[in-house]
């Protein structure tokens, strides 16, 4: 009997080329292309007044030099809003190079192509570009009070504003028996993924044909916005994406300035023209995440019960709007985790500064959102010496409400209606599995000691695998191979294994047999991207789909050739066979032959296929009307809603009484994302996720002067943890099936990150007994607040708060 | 200048190379071997990390000219340099415990890992400890696994070279 | 730019001697960062990896004399006895790969006020070993440090050695962190009691522009230390010693941390070391007197 493959540990099929060096990435490709460096703004708000390029004329190797000068056309334009949203005032975007105005530093002004990247850096150094500096625009607070406004023929530094509520919160606040309210502040992080950004353009002058390879999380978007910047036909560009180094968010904004001026110069030039980003390039010209300012007021009843939530944004989306306001929604909506909020009334601001650019960085806006709801959720068991847990048990939706509408309109512009899920169940999961209830005693005896150690716990709930669609093909070849296509892109998530998985169940053949190619347009060109947590939700669902289409058409054919009823029969192994008869079967390779009729036999095996070999039934066209020549088959999934995946995690922190230092003692994770489809890549999903969070919460920050000079811009300032750093993870899994998707699985690749920056800061809240509202937490910063504690500039944690585990006592 | 070593077992030669050139650059733009990765170019990812004359070093940091006349062994050259082996152990390791996602910092790590289960292990020292792996592997970033299966690798790759060290004693 | 080879230490003179703004190179480790990023374009590199000598230490007198060149690693692993301090500040490096390349006349050679050597260097009272085409000279770690990257070393100069003195009594250093890895310290310290000339020696970094000593510090330890018995030391003073080496400190505010909390961790550094190196003192005390 072949084994089932879906919800098995599957070794990974990518990893053999990656573990010997075979690895093709972008900047792996293209060896005989010229180099394209850019010169980029130093200052964060300026006008361009002239840019002198004489000096870099006698660079030899030089091959061009490019200003928005030479930009005509569409290029010469605005780049594109991605995702327009009424609520959106004044939608700016950036040119592909720099008209006029720069908006912070690193963005593009010049761009040098030369015969190596070398030759390139030193014409770009050779270089002068006059500038007017202007005042620059830093921080959240700035943007606010608008006394310096980033874009010309702007009032203010609002780039949208959106309220949304349900039922009347400021009212059931006002008649709440308790009120509190809350003021909060995320600073900025980014997805750094360890490979930059990157693109590759090869034009074809005489079949006037476009190749473009680009490290990009979407190679349809990247296709039809790069086709229409340069006025081709969507059927004159292709965009492959090769091995792709890390995204976490920040490669699904598209198109890039590079990755249009890129291919318009190799057309310009007739050449191959290749730029990969540098380290520093990435830190300050790339994209950025988190920054916000939150004030939540809640009022809650004497059980802890929410009656009404109004939480108030800031949203920092630095100089421009390419993304739109995706990140602040998530966080407006997904804020409401696994709790009933009553009332509802949350209200953001995004707006424009003189810094990097903010778009999604995995979890995009959750984790925000989340901080500011658990934050909330401590405050509420401090207010009343309840339990946090029991406070957070007493607002659970329970099961039996399921589906469950908050009344809200997601990031997809649909409902937000969770689909299913159980926290009750996966709160005693994670209580179970840190200890919570026998905490008390481990902390009074460490205390006892003179160590200061606390514990914390966070919970969320992720819209993942959002619409609108995602394509499956899947082709048998004669050989009886199996080709399977997605146009969602990869970049290591283990999606060619776990396509794999779903198409070997579907059709019954092997693994081995099977070659997956994701983010291809040549394969599959109608296709979204990857972001949301959606890869395995969509393109599983796609391929699962078109698997079974294919496996109808084999069957169908296989009975016709068999002498069978179809539905007696199976496929096992790559042999379509009768149920219960093994020995009466044929191979699918066989069933491709005989579904391809064919004039010309070009094997052995063909000539089944062709004219004169078989009985054939003169009442019928070779091919019927309604079917069509080959064994494959192509569908799309296009869900009704968003699936809700949701997951709680709790940490034990100890943190030094002198010098401040934060050491994590255990992190521990109940995830629930419905099915699992391989139980190997989604705990790596979970262990990277949770490193992530790890480091927004203590390590990882964009540090901004007040000039908008990005300060620790390398990986020797910026701290990303390494393998001693972050901690062993202890997971234990929920699984409650989607029931909106064939496969009932939810999406994975966000979860582990959400709940970091709340779960550290409420167990180190309750190892020091002062509210930490603001996150990253160095020790340096540990150390400053502990001081203001102790003049008396911060309240104490009410009573029984900082006594886990004790409720009411 | 030119610059002659050996890479993999096998001698090679860059001409025109630039004195301020790094190892990295001729590994990966001059000699077709793009298995070693640039991520920052100073020395804080270990993406490029190799064998300099037996010992590992961020490729990024050495200036080609230094490399002259010695020996150097990357990613590409892990698996038995003679021929023979598919995977070397370490690799096999890695394809097991589901150590790689994207795989951008695996050669680095691949290397880094080879070295310390050679450092231990393979000389009969026994298997290095969790906190021993995660010292060793720290100079090496990874932005995806969050480096447990990475440390699982290392510690089945250890544990096995023990077990043949120890079964070859007996 | 031209890459030069010398095969020799008197061609690594002469070669400095003609070129006073080529730049010696070694592990690499700062050097390379700043070509690769475009920071520094010298005329010339003299590749010093192929001088044979400055990889390799041995015992000089009482003490060690240690090659500028010996990797960290090299430290590490044999001169733990010898230098305690400077093996545990070369422990704690950056990374193994760092630590298999960078040397303790990189980082002289550097001058950060973050380099790991230097507070070990100057609370045991070592010895640089400055050489020309003219001859040599030695000027004490103490008196080496002028101010931002800025040493007694003049541009025709190599760094050939630093003499350690034999420990004659308990030695520690400690560092404080955001990371523990590839960590450039928020702050560290070193602090050496010297048993036979009765006096406490101390290294700060990066608490100030250039590598500093806590001399007030040194003198109130002296005095108040038990040098007879090791007997642990009042928590008051403990306490004083914490605060004057943190008054010694000449912090900023940075991207790692304030200068207020560098001051504070740094005096905790101090008291821990101090109490332990007492401790050390008693245990070791028939081997140190």
């Amino acid at each position: 009997m072949a084994t089932r493959m879906f919800g098995m540990p599957v070794q990974r099929t990518e990893d053999e080329r990656l573990i010997t060096g075979k690895g093709g990435y972008l900047d792996d490709l293209g060896a005989g292309a010229y180099a394209a460096a850019f010169v980029r703004s130093p200052h964060a708000h300026a006008r361009v007044r002239d840019i002198d390029v004489t000096g870099a004329l006698d660079v030899e190797g030089l091959v061009a030099v490019y200003t928005h000068e030479d930009l005509s056309g569409p290029m010469a334009e605005p780049l594109p809003l991605l995702i327009p949203h009424p609520a959106i005032l004044d939608g700016r975007t950036p040119y592909a190079l720099a008209k006029e105005y720069v908006h912070y530093v690193g963005e593009p002004v010049v761009m040098v192509v030369a015969r190596d990247r070398y030759v390139a850096e030193d014409a770009v150094g050779r270089i002068a570009v006059d500038y007017e500096t202007l005042d620059p625009v830093v921080g959240i607070e700035a943007a606010a009070r608008a006394e310096r406004v980033v874009h010309a023929g702007m009032s203010d530094n609002v780039a949208a504003h959106l309220v949304q509520e349900v039922g009347d919160a400021r009212a059931a606040i006002a008649a709440a028996p308790n009120r509190i309210e809350l003021d909060l502040d995320i600073e900025r992080s980014a997805c750094t993924p360890m490979e930059g950004r990157g693109v590759y353009a090869r034009w074809d002058g005489r079949d006037a044909m476009l190749r473009l390879y680009s490290s990009t999380q979407t190679a349809s978007g990247v296709r039809a916005a790069v086709a229409a910047k340069l006025g081709l036909q969507l059927g004159q560009v292709e965009v492959v994406v090769p091995d792709v180094g890390g995204g976490f968010g920040v490669k699904i904004v598209h198109p890039w300035p590079e990755e249009l001026m890129v291919p318009w110069a190799a057309r310009a030039l007739g050449h191959e023209v290749k730029w990969a980003e540098d380290r520093r390039e990435h830190f300050t010209a790339a994209a950025h995440e988190r920054a916000q300012r939150q004030h939540v007021t809640v009022g809650f009843d004497d059980e802890g019960r929410l009656l009404g939530l109004d939480v108030d944004i800031l949203h920092d989306n630095g100089a421009y709007l390419p993304y739109g306001i995706i990140v602040p929604i998530v966080t407006s909506t997904q804020l409401l985790g696994p709790y009933k909020p009553g009332a509802y009334r949350v209200e953001f601001r995004s707006l424009y500064t003189t810094t990097a650019i903010v778009t999604p960085y995995r979890g995009a806006g959750r984790p925000q959102g989340v901080f500011a709801m658990e934050r909330t959720m401590d405050a509420i068991a401090a207010h009343l010496g309840m339990d946090r847990a029991d406070v957070r048990a007493a607002n659970f939706i329970q099961p039996e409400e399921m589906p469950y509408d908050q009344g809200l309109l997601f990031q997809d512009g649909r409902p937000l209606i969770y689909d299913s899920g159980d926290y009750p169940a996966s709160l005693e999961k994670i209580k179970k599995l840190v200890g919570w209830d026998d905490f008390t005693a481990y902390r009074d005896a460490a205390r006892a000691e003179g160590r200061k150690v606390g514990i914390g716990l966070a919970c969320y709930v992720e819209g993942t695998g959002p619409g609108p669609y995602e394509g499956g093909h899947v082709q048998v070849e004669t050989s009886g191979k199996v080709r399977v296509a997605t146009g969602l892109t990869t970049q290591g998530q283990g999606h060619q294994t776990a396509l794999a998985q779903i198409v070997a169940d579907e059709l019954g053949v092997p693994m081995s047999d099977i070659s997956v190619t994701t983010g291809d347009t040549r394969r599959m060109p109608y296709s979204v991207g990857t972001f949301a947590s959606r890869g395995a939700v969509m393109s599983g669902s796609a391929v699962a789909l078109a698997a079974r289409r294919l496996k109808e058409k084999a069957l169908r054919i296989a009975a016709d050739a068999l002498e069978a009823d179809a539905e007696d029969l199976e496929i096992v192994d790559g042999r379509v066979q009768v149920r219960g008869t093994p020995s009466a079967g044929i191979e699918l390779g066989t069933v491709a032959v005989l579904s391809n009729p064919l004039r010309y036999a070009f094997d052995e095996a063909s000539k089944a296929a062709t004219q004169f070999t078989g009985a054939a039934d003169y009442t019928r066209p070779p091919v019927a009307a309604d079917d069509e020549p080959g064994l494959e088959g192509t569908d799309f999934y296009s869900p009704l809603r968003s699936t809700f995946a949701s997951g709680m995690h709790a940490v034990v922190v100890e943190t030094d009484p002198e010098t401040a230092e934060i050491r994590i003692l255990r992190y521990c994770v109940v995830h629930d994302c419905g099915k699992l489809v391989n139980p190997l890549i989604v705990e790596g999903q979970v262990h990277g996720g949770v490193a992530q969070g790890v480091a927004g919460a203590l390590y990882e920050r964009m540090e901004y002067d007040s000039g908008g000079q990005l300060l620790n811009a390398s990986f020797m300032d910026f701290l990303m943890p390494y393998a001693s750093e972050v901690p062993k993870v202890e997971i234990d899994h929920l699984e409650t099936p989607s029931p909106l998707n064939p496969l009932g699985i939810k999406g994975a690749g966000e979860a582990g990150v959400i709940p970091g920056a709340a779960v550290i800061a409420a167990a180190v809240e309750d190892a020091e007994g002062f509210a930490i509202t603001r996150m990253p937490v160095s020790p340096s910063e540990l150390f400053h607040l502990r001081r203001r504690f102790d003049k008396g500039g911060i309240a104490p944690l009410p009573g029984a708060y900082s006594r886990t585990g004790e409720a009411n006592a | 200048m030119r610059v002659t070593f050996e890479v993999n077992g096998r001698p090679v030669t860059a001409d025109d190379v630039w004195a301020g050139e790094s190892l990295l650059y001729v590994l990966r733009e001059r000699l077709g071997l793009p298995g070693s990765k640039n991520a920052c170019e100073q020395g804080e990812c270990g993406s490029c990390t190799v064998y300099l004359d037996g010992v590992t070093v961020c490729a990024c940091m050495v200036a080609a000219g230094q490399a002259h006349g010695r020996r150097v062994r990357t990613v590409e050259g892990l698996s038995s340099p003679g021929g023979g082996q598919r995977l070397d152990a370490v690799q096999e390791a890695f394809l097991e415990a589901g150590a790689v996602q994207c795989g951008f910092c695996t050669p680095g790590l691949l290397v880094q890992a080879d070295d310390l289960v050679g450092r231990t292990a393979r000389r009969g020292l026994g298997v290095p400890g969790d906190a021993e792996i995660r010292e060793h592997l720290a100079g090496n970033l990874c932005r995806c696994t969050g480096y447990e299966a990475i440390v699982e690798a290392v510690r089945l790759a250890a544990e096995r070279a023990d077990a043949a060290v120890r079964g070859g004693a007996r | 730019m031209e890459f030069l080879s010398p095969a020799t230490w008197e061609e690594a003179l002469a070669a400095k001697s003609e070129r006073p703004d080529a730049v010696p190179i070694m592990g690499g480790t700062d050097v390379m960062v700043e070509i690769n990023f475009d920071r520094r374009r010298p005329p010339a590199l003299i590749d010093l990896t192929r001088v044979p000598g400055l990889r390799e230490w041995r015992a000089d007198g009482d003490g060690v004399r240690l090659g500028a060149g010996v990797p960290y690693t090299g430290i590490v692993d044999a001169l733990g006895g010898a230098a305690p301090a400077l093996a545990a500040a070369a422990r704690s490096v950056a990374s193994p790969q760092i630590r298999n390349r960078g040397s303790v006349g990189g980082n002289l050679g550097g001058a950060s006020p973050a380099g790991d050597a230097h507070p070990p260097l100057l609370a045991t009272d070592a010895v640089v070993e400055l050489a020309s085409v003219g001859g040599v000279r030695r000027v004490p770690a103490r008196e080496f440090y002028l101010g931002p990257r800025r040493t007694a070393r003049r541009d025709d100069e190599l760094i050939a050695a630093v003499l350690l003195p034999a420990p004659a009594g308990p030695q520690r250093f400690a560092k404080v962190g955001t990371r523990n890895a590839m960590v450039i310290a928020v702050v560290s310290f070193a602090l050496a009691l010297d048993a036979r000339s009765r006096t406490v020696g101390t290294g700060i970094g990066s608490a100030g522009p250039t590598p500093l000593r806590a001399p007030g510090a040194e003198e109130f330890a002296a005095a108040e230390f038990d040098w007879e018995g090791g007997a642990p030391l009042p928590e008051s003073a403990v306490h004083r010693f914490g605060e004057l080496v943190a008054a010694a400190a000449r912090p900023i505010d940075d991207v790692r941390g304030s200068a207020g909390y560098r001051r504070h961790a740094l005096a905790v550094l101090a008291r821990r070391a101090l109490a332990r190196a007492a401790a050390d003192y008693r245990e070791g005390g028939a081997r140190c007197a």
